[in-house]
């Protein structure tokens, strides 16, 4: 009996060793902050799949209106349809499927455009105009306090353009052409 | 280049041609004042609370320690469960979690482009480390995927060993495809197909509520169904525990041979007396061992050799491998059908990232080539770990009293519940109720 | 302690379960509604607003739209609301459930003592069946590795060495290109074009010198892509229409927006559709189409990237120095053909990120062919080696997607490439690629090319501006003008004038020094081909094909116009007596 218990202690030492061993080699490229998920928006391509991949519904993705690139056009390519020729705010001219960008007038011929998270489901077709037409200030951008930040996000997954990454939690947007905090533009 | 967008551009930009910017749309200057909305910013969780995190697993993990080895109190344990459930499950929402840790460990050792957070490193070490002291304290009451099938375990039946033996190979199949998969950045199974994280978090695909509902159904019968015969966490813990310096005792002193716990263990873990005239003939037992010298390696190098084999099928996780393929049965149908076909998501998405599919082939083909090393690691380590199950049903231990496996043992407690043998009891009691159940 | 009604919590716990069942089967239903329900998709309402779009008049319509609209979208948020409700109805359920199991369980210590297992036999029995297991485990995986013996890989290996096996083939196999039913009916004909071609390899020095240069007209825009040519004997006067002055007018069999060039008596131009790449090769005097090469090349994407119709997928125009033809396409193939025809080399430069389609077209300078290739990813400035196609040398540019074409120019001491894109116009050394000097003075979709005469560099673009660039030790804005910008056509310079051509139909005119604006012309038509200074006169087509001359001086002085009968966005080409006018569909040489 003796023997065995001399044994065991032998392995169970063997085995912290080898645990010390292991935790100091993971502490080589270790990292103190946490990571979220985050789409790179030069590289998003508007796929739509972040509607229905996230396993959140709605997803956690929603599009971002940096204001600070945005020209305020009254022809919006993010909020009408291309075909559009009444510039009004009618359902039949909006691009948005849930109505979630609302237009207000500023003074003549600027608008403002605003997202309603709540009603944004993350499907991107604003992007995509805006992209085409306008100056690209809607971005699609994982929301920090929805994302539930799994280990393995679905999305990016089953991202064609493999624009999902990890960041780190103290810089946690991936804008295009915005670096985020202030007014300032990337060059 | 749109006709519409230039007239009505012209009219607007005349004043503001000028201004200098790289815009296609200059930001335009209000004369009323007009006060910018703010860049609505969504600020992740914060860090001081990953780290609350870790301290409420250790502190959990030491409570269960206490609880179990010290106090041997089921009852603890249960509201421990209890409260883990709520604040690692409801609360948390399942991630991260040790067990699926795993996958984040094995790819920051394989993946030097991947830094690990210190706390996902914490996560995955802490409950080895308790586990290598205390037995599995951690499945007992900290880990929330334990305690919800723990809380719903109504009318348990015993399985038969052969069953129990031939489900136990799962785990390991489990545990080397996730590390296989891990490894090579292809995916985390684990969190994919985790049953319970859609309960936790309210909200997941179909399958996975399906696959949930199936293991807490079953759970009601069949204890612990992930827990034993599915967690590769556990898998670990398990071999750990078999070394573990103070494992949870049935009795605290001295085993009376009651038979009172004998089918109090819901997960069938507690190993029964058994004498020692088996293995009486010592030539049979010596030819025995021979052949396990010679099954083992012939196992490691026949799972090895099939692993290889596979390459193919299991490399067909991975993305890259994957998306090769999707462009390759979509040249195949371009050149059967000869007219256009409607490009799918992926197909575009390739294109748009400016690799040639050359590149792509070559890059699938060296990863396939690494799934063959990859293939022959998971068959050869399912070769052993078969080898070691035979081994293990091969040998006969002598014992004398009712003890816990210390492998299989969750650490739970309720075995403790029936020993009449309590610390604080005199003898006369303990005879007094032994007298009783008589 | 009180006993515990274990009947009461009994009843709970069926109650509890059924009511469990039934949430479960109420939301896995309203679960396969509202998996049907995608606002992104709403194909009803997009077809409404089709027929809307096709009557926008129609108020009701409009009225049945927005409500279909609104409803689709309550129901689509409802059911997300119903979901979510039910789902913590489920939950409340299942944790009363397992309370009442609990419950039931609580306090419950009946003891069983079961026939112990005879462990010998059981653990025969477990060995066994963990031998079977295996055995099962085994034969699924030779089963599987059987089924997809190195199938994957042998495709993917096999797919790559097909890429190469390709080149290898273009390589050996020259005569693949297909020849033209007339060239094969017309045998004398194709003697003279060997003939000429093996006289012209006899003599063949590696790039061609000025003077044979001169007598050519091998890019876009004649020499140096700068507008500016000197030929004998241009028409005046002509009309596709009734004919008048014509030499011939042929079809060409796929569109293209680039212009003709010409080399000796042979005129190249290209078509493509979005999976079909083609050069053509005609005779000037006869319009005969000499032959014609379907570019194929390995390593080119198998389908073409989305352009816009008014580019097109063969917008560049094609350059050659008389030894090869070389053409690029909007998928990134560039290619080089010998003059009868036969590939020498071609590569793709990937995939080309430019929404509207790539149109800056080829120049050449000496042995290379230079590459201006600003799309979203990775612009640059690259030069390839004519004989080979491998890149001599490959200068990165920060610049957004541009659409205008080099011009190779000699400033005086030097020769320069000179690119226009925003945010700078830039000079570049056509040996080493190393930039000379930039100057920020342009933004937003660049698609005017520059100009140079006389020292001074010309950049314009809508929504910029008009800069004149004097170029020197360090050089600066000489002078800028916001009045006209171009979108579309490239401006013209002398030494003394600048003349400026609108998309919208305006041409104006300034003192290249000064950038005082001497004259203004509105035409009726806008412009996208490029202005031709040839003999003092500028040939100026508009977008309806009506070619307009006038004098290159101070007062505007209309000398013709003369219609195509087709609309036209090409520059025309001009060889001796001979003007050559790409239409829409058409190719047209007028000449006395």
């Amino acid at each position: 009996m003796e023997r065995r218990e001399f044994v065991n202690k032998g392995i169970r030492l063997s085995l912290l060793l080898s645990l010390a061993g292991l935790t100091g080699s993971l502490l080589q490229n270790t990292f103190s902050d946490d990571y979220v998920w985050q789409i790179d928006a030069n590289k998003c391509t508007q796929c739509g799949r972040c509607v229905t991949s996230c396993i959140l519904t709605p997803s956690a993705v929603k599009v971002v209106h940096i204001h600070d690139m945005c020209g305020y056009c009254d022809l919006c390519g993010g909020y009408f349809k291309p075909e559009t020729k009444n510039l009004t705010t009618g359902a039949e001219n909006q691009l948005c499927p849930t109505n979630a960008i609302t237009r207000t007038y500023i003074e003549d011929p600027f608008f403002e455009y605003n997202i309603n998270e709540d009603l944004c489901i993350g499907c991107g077709k604003c992007v995509a105009g805006c992209d085409a037409f306008g100056n690209g200030s809607l971005q699609l951008q994982v929301r920090h306090e929805i994302c539930v930040n799994c280990n393995q996000c679905a999305i990016a997954t089953d991202c064609p353009a493999d624009a999902f990454k990890r960041v780190p939690a103290n810089k946690p947007n991936l804008f295009k052409g915005f670096s985020g905090e202030g007014a300032d533009f990337k060059t | 280049m749109n006709k519409l967008f230039i007239y009505i551009f012209l009219l607007l930009n005349l004043v503001l041609l000028n201004s200098v910017s790289g815009q296609r749309f200059p930001k335009p200057e209000f004369e009323k004042g007009h006060t910018q909305p703010e860049l609505h910013q969504s600020p992740p969780r914060m860090l001081v609370l990953e780290y609350v995190d870790v301290i409420v697993l250790i502190v959990a993990l030491s409570i269960a320690s206490y609880l179990i080895i010290k106090k041997r109190s089921r009852r603890g344990i249960f509201w421990l469960s209890v409260f883990s459930l709520l604040y690692f499950g409801f609360y948390r929402e399942g991630c991260v979690c040790s067990i699926g840790a795993i996958q984040n460990v094995t790819l920051a050792l394989f993946n030097p482009n991947y830094n690990i957070p210190i706390t996902t490193i914490l996560f995955f070490i802490l409950p080895l480390i308790y586990t290598l002291f205390y037995g599995r304290t951690f499945c007992s009451g900290v880990c929330p995927l334990g305690a919800i099938q723990d809380l719903i375990v109504f009318k348990p039946i015993e399985l038969k060993k052969w069953t129990q033996a031939v489900l136990r190979i799962i785990p390991y199949i489990y545990l080397s495809l996730s590390v296989l998969y891990a490894a090579t950045a292809s995916d985390f199974i684990i969190c994919k197909y985790d049953p319970f994280v859609g309960f936790f978090r309210l909200d997941a695909k179909f399958y996975m509520f399906l696959l949930g509902g199936g293991f807490l159904i079953s759970g009601m019968f069949i204890a612990r169904p992930y827990c034993r015969f599915f967690c590769p966490y556990g898998l670990i813990l398990n071999w750990l525990s078999r070394f573990s310096k103070y494992h949870m005792q049935i009795t605290p002193t001295t085993c009376i041979q009651c038979r009172l716990c004998e089918n109090s263990c819901p997960f069938d873990a507690i190993d029964k007396p058994e004498e020692l005239n088996i293995q009486t003939d010592k030539i049979v037992l010596i030819r025995k061992y021979l052949l396990l010298i010679l099954i083992i390696p012939s196992l490691i190098f026949i799972g090895g050799y099939t692993g290889r084999q596979m390459n193919n099928v299991l490399a067909k996780v991975n993305p890259t491998v994957q998306l090769a393929e999707e462009i390759f049965r979509y040249n195949i149908k371009i050149k059967n059908q000869k007219n256009k076909l409607p490009e799918n998501i992926e197909v575009e998405g390739f294109k748009a990232s400016g690799k040639t599919e050359k590149q792509l082939f070559t890059e699938a083909s060296v990863i396939i080539e690494k799934f063959k090393t990859g293939g022959m690691l998971v068959g050869g380590f399912l070769g052993l770990a078969i080898g070691l199950m035979l081994a293990n049903l091969s040998v006969y231990k002598y014992r004398k009293n009712y003890t816990p496996n210390k492998g299989e043992c969750f650490s739970c407690g309720r075995c403790i519940n029936f020993c009449p043998i309590k610390i604080e009891n005199n003898i006369k009691i303990i005879i007094k109720k032994y007298e009783a159940t008589q | 302690m009180k006993p515990l009604n274990k009947d009461f919590w009994k009843k709970i716990v069926y109650f509890a379960a059924i009511f469990a069942i039934f949430i479960s089967i109420l939301l896995i239903i309203n679960y396969i509604q509202y998996s049907k329900l995608d606002p992104v998709n709403a194909k009803l309402i997009e077809n409404l607003v089709q027929r809307l779009n096709e009557d926008p008049n129609n108020e009701a319509l409009r009225e049945e739209i927005r409500t279909i609209d609104l409803l689709s979208r309550k129901a689509y948020f409802t059911s997300q609301w119903q979901i979510k409700m039910g789902g913590y109805l489920l939950l409340l359920t299942v944790i009363l459930l397992v309370i009442a199991m609990q419950m039931t369980l609580f306090g419950k210590k009946e003891v069983e003592f079961l026939e112990k297992e005879d462990t010998f036999f059981a653990q025969a029995k477990a060995r066994k069946w963990i031998i079977y297991s295996a055995i099962g485990i085994l034969f699924v995986g030779f089963i599987s590795a059987f089924l997809s013996h190195q199938q994957l890989n042998n495709n993917f290996l096999a797919e790559n060495t097909n890429f190469s096996k390709t080149k290898k083939e273009e390589k050996e196999n020259n005569f693949k290109t297909e020849l033209a039913d007339e060239e094969l009916a017309d045998s004398a004909f194709s003697d003279t074009i060997t003939v000429q071609t093996d006289s012209l390899n006899i003599k063949l020095s590696p790039f061609p010198t000025n003077k044979e240069i001169a007598e050519n007209y091998p890019n876009f825009r004649g020499i140096g892509g700068n507008g500016i040519i000197y030929k004998k004997n241009i028409p005046t006067k002509w009309n596709g229409q009734t004919n008048q002055n014509i030499l011939w007018k042929v079809k060409i069999p796929l569109q293209g927006y680039n212009s003709p060039i010409i080399w000796g008596n042979f005129v190249f131009v290209s078509g493509a559709n979005d999976s079909k790449r083609e050069i053509y090769c005609y005779e000037i005097n006869t319009g005969k189409l000499i032959w014609k090469h379907q570019v194929k090349i390995s390593g080119s994407p198998s389908t073409s990237p989305k352009v816009t119709p008014d580019t097109g997928h063969a917008a560049p125009s094609l350059a050659t120095d008389g030894r090869r033809v070389y053409a690029i396409f909007s998928n990134g193939d560039i290619l080089a053909v010998d003059m009868n025809g036969n590939q020498i080399w071609g590569r793709n430069l990937g995939v080309l990120g430019n929404h509207y389609g790539h149109s800056s077209s080829l120049i050449l300078f000496q042995d290379k062919v230079i590459v201006q290739y600003d799309q979203k990813q990775e612009a640059k400035v690259m030069a390839l080696n004519t004989l080979t196609g491998k890149t001599i040398w490959n200068t990165p540019r920060k610049v957004k997607i541009s659409w205008a074409s080099p011009i190779v120019v000699n400033t005086g001491k030097q020769t320069e490439i000179i690119l226009a894109a925003d945010p700078f116009i830039a000079s570049y050394n056509p040996y080493t690629g190393k930039e000379n000097w930039k100057i920020d003075c342009i933004f937003g979709e660049v698609g005017p090319s520059p100009a140079y005469a006389d020292g001074i560099v010309f950049a314009t673009n809508e929504y910029a501006n008009l800069s004149a660039l004097k170029l020197g030790e360090k050089p600066e804005i000489l002078w800028q003008s916001d009045e006209y910008m171009s979108e579309v056509p490239s401006p013209i310079a002398t030494k003394d004038y600048l003349f400026l051509v609108t998309s919208y139909g305006l041409v104006a005119c300034y003192g290249a020094k000064d950038g005082k604006k001497l004259w203004e012309h509105e035409f009726s038509n806008g412009f996208y081909g490029s202005p031709m200074l040839v003999n003092n006169s500028i040939y100026l087509i508009d977008i309806k094909g009506i070619t307009h001359i006038f004098r290159a001086s101070d007062k505007f002085n209309l000398i013709a116009s003369n219609p195509l009968g087709e609309n036209s966005t090409c520059t025309p080409a001009f060889s001796d007596g001979k003007i050559l006018i790409r239409g829409k569909e058409n190719l047209y040489c007028f000449g006395k």
